[in-house]
């Protein structure tokens, strides 16, 4: 029985392209409605996948392989950041 | 010499950069010639393709500016005009879709902007690889998602376009993008510096450094570096955009604004630098003013910056604290950066110290490059094709044309075009040839709007092809009712330098001149995009050369739409058809053969069809014109039949043609055609039309009630089917091809 | 008898809707930008579509939260008729005006088509001249537009008479194929307890002239004729239309 691993996969713009999304939110929202503390906003999509691998190191190069092969995010604009987070008890 | 700045090479020649030292007299410095490699790239300067351009008429009583600046300015009377203009975004789509065409869209939408306009309506025209291809399908949902997304939150409608599939596209993909705009006769603002003394303001966004050399990149061939040429695609705004919108068109009424350029290629290099040349002055810049993005940014990106959502106004100095008060209002950030001189030069200076310096006319006036024009020898090979048999079963061969992609429905693409904002649009896409905008200032005015290019036509006859272009367009306007008044083109070809892709851009050229000339047409603005090509095996795309046709119509009881109306309406074919099949769907989908004889472009034809369908719509005499395009008269009648659910009887024998086989009479592209549908009492006005303006014209049959589209010849039935089962096919194509739910 | 309609940075339908008003209808009708918003001038405000702050986290949070949403809560409170079209019925549920949350459409695409409405009560100060049951042909043109509440949300809906409209088929029935973005039992807007305050994704103004329709009517004119006949006759107990 290969272990299953939480696996969690952020996709955001690359940090010199804009995010018009988390500037606007952190202007008009955040600092508009008092907190003029938070000094930045990025926004990303986030995918939360359960693995089936042999280990931590399998399971995030097969997701690697698989975000990059199925174009789940574009590596023109995008940085893809993958953690492993464990395995489901 | 190669001057190297980090990474960067320049990109001009040698000859070009022993021109740049001549007219400056010393060695630039690398700000300098960082300027001069964008300004004189294709891209900027235009520098292959002017004296071609030269051939395109652009004058006529109704325009008011016309190709040189931002967008084309055309009268539509009551003090009022159009503007629009078409730009491509091919190289950045290409490796991303979604933001590619969504900054494609953003710059467009600024040129019409510029000019003082509200703009009133986007369009698209899109080429992608075989639907076969998963690369194709993916640009393809992008690209469309990426217009979608902007256009819509700008709130400005796609209300138009087109989209063909072809694997000369496979990968460069064509993203063309238009955009229409109104304005009163006084507000049009052009896009120059004229006062010394007035003030430079750039408004929007900040100051990055997206898209350095974006402006060479599209000059280049694609490469598998591309990929990885992380600054090419810049991610648009288009709230910013909105907001900069309404901002500008307030900022404009106050009457103070003098001059107005947006930031596209070439940034603020290009922007100043044309700016000045065109009034004839000279201009100081302080880049210490500029918003930055980025940190430690120097003057050579900063230069060459083109982060999106930027636009250069000139002010009157009397209204500077009204037009930014009004900045303000909207919370559009804006810096003062510069001024206007009478010294005739372009000083760029940081914190005082100048880092450029020369005449503005020196950037805006690139060499022009006389290249050499060679037939390719395929024209001819392909010419000589011989002639594939006739199917059995017409009826089968009419389902498969249906469901063929360039013919097959759109709707997947418009459903998600919100082409409903802004209350003008009365014909919708797919209700007619062109979409229809009611002018809502002056009551009883529209604006009809197509974009048109049949690649593969043009592919076998570049000169023809193009020139059935401009006929084309003309007639999908013509059909609904509207008087043709100007066009833009958008021309999209390999690489220049290889004489066989321009001998396809001259002729192309020749040809969409020849008919402009001859219909009375003016060209008031375009755009070229070179170097559509695969470097790794040198397939250049189909040579594509989009003309958009703008219409005016004063009396909007008389707006046509294609769908059959009444039982018993009598149907007419205008216009002869021959057996010119080469570049049909009918041999590209049916018989896969790429070859044959191409349709002829005639003008006095076109003229003749053209005037008589216009005439006979504005007399009140027509219930529905369709113009005949791809997939021929079956496919035209079939499309009225389905939008209209009715279906018709037609006596093939009675069509306006000499003796040809039946699969030629029915699904050969001849130009300069229409099926007109009018009540039994008109029918005969409508031909006596025909007869005065010199087009064959003949009652072909009726509109019938019921479900069965029936062609006969010879009392035979040829094709003999339920239109339901047509409009089933017609319709499955592209929403099972993309996996669409719904 | 005057109305606000509302622009925020983003809102693409207030010329629209303003237009329709003013031009088609000859209501008295200022365009007012949020920051500049005096509730004591108006007797009813129009939250417009369109894409407030570009949509960003969700459609209508942003504007939701902006100063002029209190005044409005306030012209609410006293009675005063308050319409949100689209987004502005994004806003109207984000800032709390009315109940449910919208969500991205079922097909997960934009979609811009005409849709068959009913009417399912005449008591609000927007559809006092439509009677119940009558159909109505509108577009819609939005990404979220799917109305969702939990069941304890929808029953209060239901016993309160609280949905104003439903998409349904030319028959008058609410089947899945006439629902373009999922929206739990076909609702397509709704409206407060007192009834003034109203919801709707469908573009009235777009339907209001005949010409802009493909059924060739002008249904949405319905709609903003039934504000006028409520500010004419002003304010009646329980919302009843007045005589």
């Amino acid at each position: 029985m290969m272990p299953m691993y939480l696996v969690e996969v952020v996709i955001e713009n690359k940090p010199a392209a804009r995010d018009p999304e988390g500037e606007t939110i952190g202007r008009d929202l955040i600092n508009k409605g008092g907190y003029e503390m938070v000094k930045g906003v990025r926004t990303g999509k986030y995918l939360r996948l359960k693995v089936e691998a042999k280990s931590e190191q399998q399971a995030k190069d097969l997701i690697f392989k698989m975000c990059n092969e199925l174009r789940i995010y574009n590596p023109v604009v995008h940085t893809c950041t993958i953690q492993v987070k464990g395995t489901e008890k | 010499m190669p001057v190297t700045k980090a990474s960067l090479t320049i990109d001009l020649t040698s000859e070009e950069m022993r021109r740049v030292i001549r007219k400056l007299g010393r060695h630039p410095n690398t700000v300098e010639w960082g300027m001069f490699d964008i300004m004189w790239s294709e891209h900027c300067s235009y520098k292959s393709s002017r004296p071609v351009l030269k051939l395109l008429p652009t004058k006529s009583p109704r325009v008011i500016v016309g190709p040189g600046q931002d967008a084309g300015v055309v009268d539509i009377g009551d003090g009022y005009a159009v503007v629009f203009k078409i730009e491509s975004h091919n190289h950045p789509s290409a490796i991303e879709p979604y933001n590619g065409a969504a900054t494609g869209i953003g710059g467009i939408i600024r040129d019409i902007l510029c000019m003082g306009a509200r703009p009133i309506a986007l369009l698209d025209s899109l080429r992608f690889g075989s639907m076969k291809s998963g690369h194709s399908r993916w640009l393809f949902q992008y690209v469309v998602k990426g217009i979608a997304d902007y256009g819509n939150c700008c709130g400005i409608p796609t209300v138009a376009g087109d989209v063909e599939f072809d694997d000369s596209f496979e990968t460069n993909c064509l993203v063309n993008v238009v955009c229409v705009g109104t304005a009163k006769h006084e507000d049009v603002t052009p896009s120059e510096m004229r006062r010394p003394g007035d003030w430079l303001v750039l408004v929007g966004g900040s100051t990055g450094r997206d898209g350095i050399h974006g402006v060479t990149f599209a000059s280049k061939a694609l490469t598998e570096k591309s990929e990885e040429d992380r600054p090419a695609v810049q991610i648009g705004d288009p709230f910013l955009k909105k907001v900069v919108i309404e901002a500008t068109l307030e900022v404009i009424r106050t009457g103070y604004v003098r001059g107005l350029k947006d930031l596209g290629g070439g940034g603020l290099t290009c922007a100043s630098s044309e700016m000045a040349a065109r009034g004839g002055v000279g201009a100081e810049l302080w880049l210490e003013k500029l918003r930055l993005r980025e940190d430690g940014m120097d003057p050579f990106e900063i230069m060459l910056s083109e982060s999106q959502e930027r636009m250069l106004f000139v002010v009157n100095p009397k209204g500077l604290d009204k037009v930014l008060k009004t900045f303000d209002k909207y919370d559009l950030p804006y810096s003062v950066i510069g001024k206007v001189t009478s010294t005739g030069e372009l000083v760029i200076k940081r914190n005082g110290k100048i880092v450029a310096h020369m005449k503005p006319e020196f950037l805006a006036d690139a060499p022009v490059i006389f290249r050499k024009g060679k037939k390719p020898t395929y024209i001819i090979k392909l010419k000589k094709m011989p002639k594939p048999p006739m199917p059995r079963n017409l009826t089968d061969t009419l389902y498969s044309l249906l469901a063929a992609p360039n013919i097959a429905s759109k709707e997947w693409v418009y459903r998600q075009y919100d082409h409903e904002v802004g209350v003008r649009t009365i014909l919708k896409p797919g209700d007619s040839d062109a979409a229809v905008l009611r002018v809502l200032e002056v009551p009883n005015k529209a604006i009809a709007m197509k974009a048109d290019c049949n690649s593969r036509h043009c592919y076998l006859d570049p000169y023809n092809g193009h020139a059935g272009a401009v006929a084309e367009a003309v007639r999908n306007v013509v059909a609904v009712g509207a008087e043709p008044i100007a066009m833009v083109n958008g021309c999209n070809f390999g690489n220049p330098e290889k004489p066989d892709v321009f001998w396809q851009f001259r002729e192309a050229v020749r040809g969409m001149a020849d008919m402009c000339k001859a219909l009375g047409i003016p060209c008031v603005g375009g755009n070229v995009s070179f170097y559509n090509e695969d470097e790794r095996t040198g397939k250049a795309v189909k040579p594509t050369a989009i003309v958009v046709m703008v219409g005016l119509i004063e009396n909007l009881d008389r707006v046509t739409t294609l769908s059959l109306k009444e039982v018993n309406d009598v149907i007419i074919a205008l216009g002869k058809t021959y057996p010119e099949l080469g570049g049909s769907e009918y041999y590209c989908e049916i018989h896969k053969v790429e070859g044959g004889k191409a349709p002829k472009a005639d003008p006095k034809r076109e003229k003749a069809s053209i005037n008589t369908v216009l005439q006979s719509i504005r007399a009140g005499y027509v219930t529905a014109a369709h113009d005949c395009s791809k997939g021929g008269i079956a496919v035209a009648l079939a499309l009225m039949a389905i939008k209209g659910g009715l279906g018709v009887e037609v006596d093939l024998e009675k069509m306006p043609a000499n003796k040809m086989r039946l699969d030629e009479l029915l699904f050969s592209e001849s130009y300069a055609r229409f099926i007109v549908t009018a009540r039994r009492e008109d029918a005969n006005q409508i031909l006596q039309l025909a007869k005065k303006n010199g087009t064959p014209a003949s009652e072909i049959g009726t509109v019938t009630t019921g479900d069965q589209f029936l062609l006969t010849s010879r009392r035979n039935p040829i094709i003999n089917c339920s239109v339901k089962k047509m409009g089933e096919f017609w319709s499955q194509t592209i929403p099972v091809m993309m996996g669409a739910c719904q | 008898m005057k109305v606000a309609v509302i622009q925020f940075p983003g809102s693409n339908c207030d010329l629209d809707t303003s237009y329709v008003l003013r031009r088609v209808l000859g209501v008295e009708a200022d365009l007012v930008w949020y920051k500049y918003f005096d509730r004591s001038e108006y007797d009813a405000v129009i939250l417009p579509g369109g894409f407030s702050y570009g949509d960003y986290l969700r459609s209508g949070t942003i504007a939701a939260h902006t100063p002029c949403m209190k005044h409005i809560q306030e012209m609410a409170d006293e009675g005063k008729p308050v319409l949100g079209i689209c987004n502005g019925f994004q806003i109207l549920v984000e800032a709390g005006l009315l109940p449910g949350a919208l969500l991205q459409n079922s097909c997960l695409t934009f979609v811009c088509k005409w849709v068959t409405l009913r009417v399912e009560t005449s008591r609000t100060s927007f559809t006092s001249l439509i009677p119940s049951g009558r159909i109505l042909h509108m577009p819609v043109a939005h990404h979220e537009g799917r109305y969702v509440n939990d069941e304890k949300g929808l029953l209060e809906l239901y016993a309160n008479e609280q949905v104003v409209f439903r998409y349904v088929n030319e028959k008058g029935e609410p089947k899945p194929e006439s629902n373009p973005n999922g929206s739990v039992d076909n609702i397509a807007g709704i409206c407060n307890l007192e009834g003034n305050v109203v919801g709707l994704m469908p573009h009235p103004e777009r339907a209001s002239e005949k010409i802009l329709s493909p059924y060739r009517k002008n249904d949405g004119l319905l709609i903003f004729k039934s504000l006028l006949e409520f500010l004419k006759c002003g304010m009646s107990e329980g919302g009843a239309r007045c005589q």
